[in-house]
């Protein structure tokens, strides 16, 4: 057992307050984008009512952005609901590696854990972690929580408001999420072993990218993978 | 049912069932070996998967940014001083290039 682990614990209550509080930065970039999306759904003639159950009920910006986008584009309802739900597919591979988090809980923590696991909270929540911390289910839900509030408002905002609001690459704001992913990086990073996984990771999803005719998104799926499946044939101490 | 509706409706469901199908799945991996090792790694693995595709699809004013940022990160760990080094970088850029 490392020292990490013999750490206290925090109780249910303070690990929810400390992840709701560190999403903190991230939930901003989350409001952001959700005004994005809200101009988008309002191209699409959704109201605010609809755009707020999309938000509180999908709860996945990038997906709802790509399934609207189709929509928008003339692609028909069904056509956009293959992109959003293939998009959401790495989720399948973050709700896996919960497993530690989730396993033996009641029924009702299972399923509201995985309904608030997001790439931002799902990502801080490793990160923490990786510099040392004690956190876990409690924090990934706090974070959760915190996201799925603004995220809801936000879009309502922007499909309400979306005549009189900027286009967030006028404001350098499509990159915040860029730059909170390069920081949680920097925060999983623990030795010299994560190095050949994520350059196995980084070369694949880049090359595939580029080169193959596939959606970027699964681009992504199949670089994390191949990453990740080089690390468990290689043994590592 | 209108195309909104439709999408709304289908997309949560079908969201809701990988959140619930990767619980499953990673419920009924065996917790230590190969697995396990893999598991352990798949954050880095996705989010440095996720960066690539993101910084691939972008122009030299987010390569510039990205690499300014990673700078910040690597010198404070700080998620809200590399969000801002990296938003003031690309918005900056693209007033000046």
């Amino acid at each position: 057992m490392t020292a990490t682990q013999q750490q206290q614990r925090l109780s249910p209550q303070a690990e929810f307050r400390s992840g709701f509080r560190d999403i903190t930065p991230l939930a901003f970039g989350a409001a952001i984008y959700g005004a994005a999306f809200g101009l988008l759904a309002a191209q699409a003639a959704m109201n605010g009512l609809q755009t707020g159950i999309m938000g509180m009920f999908v709860f996945a910006g990038s997906s709802q952005i790509i399934a609207t986008e189709r929509l928008v584009a003339g692609a028909g309802s069904l056509a956009a609901l293959v992109a959003g739900i293939a998009l959401n597919l790495r989720i399948l591979l973050m709700t896996a590696s919960l497993r530690d988090e989730l396993v033996g809980r009641p029924l009702w923590q299972i399923m509201l854990g995985v309904h608030l696991t997001s790439d931002e909270n799902w990502a801080l929540m490793h990160a923490t972690r990786a510099k040392g911390r004690t956190v876990g289910y409690w924090y990934l839900v706090g974070g959760g929580a915190c996201l799925l509030f603004v995220w809801t408002m936000a879009t309502v905002f922007g499909v309400t408001f979306a005549k009189i609001l900027p286009a967030p690459q006028a404001i350098g704001m499509d990159f915040a999420f860029t730059a909170a992913f390069i920081a949680i990086l920097r925060n999983l990073w623990k030795d010299v072993g994560d190095l050949l996984p994520w350059i196995i990771s980084i070369s694949c999803a880049g090359s595939l990218t580029l080169f193959a005719p596939i959606e970027p998104s699964w681009a992504l799926a199949f670089g994390g993978v191949a990453g990740a499946f080089v690390a468990g044939v290689i043994p590592h101490d | 049912m209108t195309d909104q509706w439709i999408l709304i409706v289908g997309l949560t469901i079908g969201t809701y069932l990988i959140r619930i199908g990767g619980y499953l799945l990673g419920a009924k991996l065996p917790a230590t070996g190969s697995w396990a090792r893999a598991f352990a790694v798949l954050p880095g693995c996705l989010i440095s998967a996720l960066l690539a595709v993101i910084v691939v699809q972008g122009s030299v004013t987010e390569w510039v940014a990205a690499s300014i940022a990673l700078v910040i990160a690597i010198l404070t760990r700080s998620l809200a001083l590399t969000m801002c080094a990296g938003i003031i970088a690309v918005w900056i850029l693209r007033a000046y290039l």
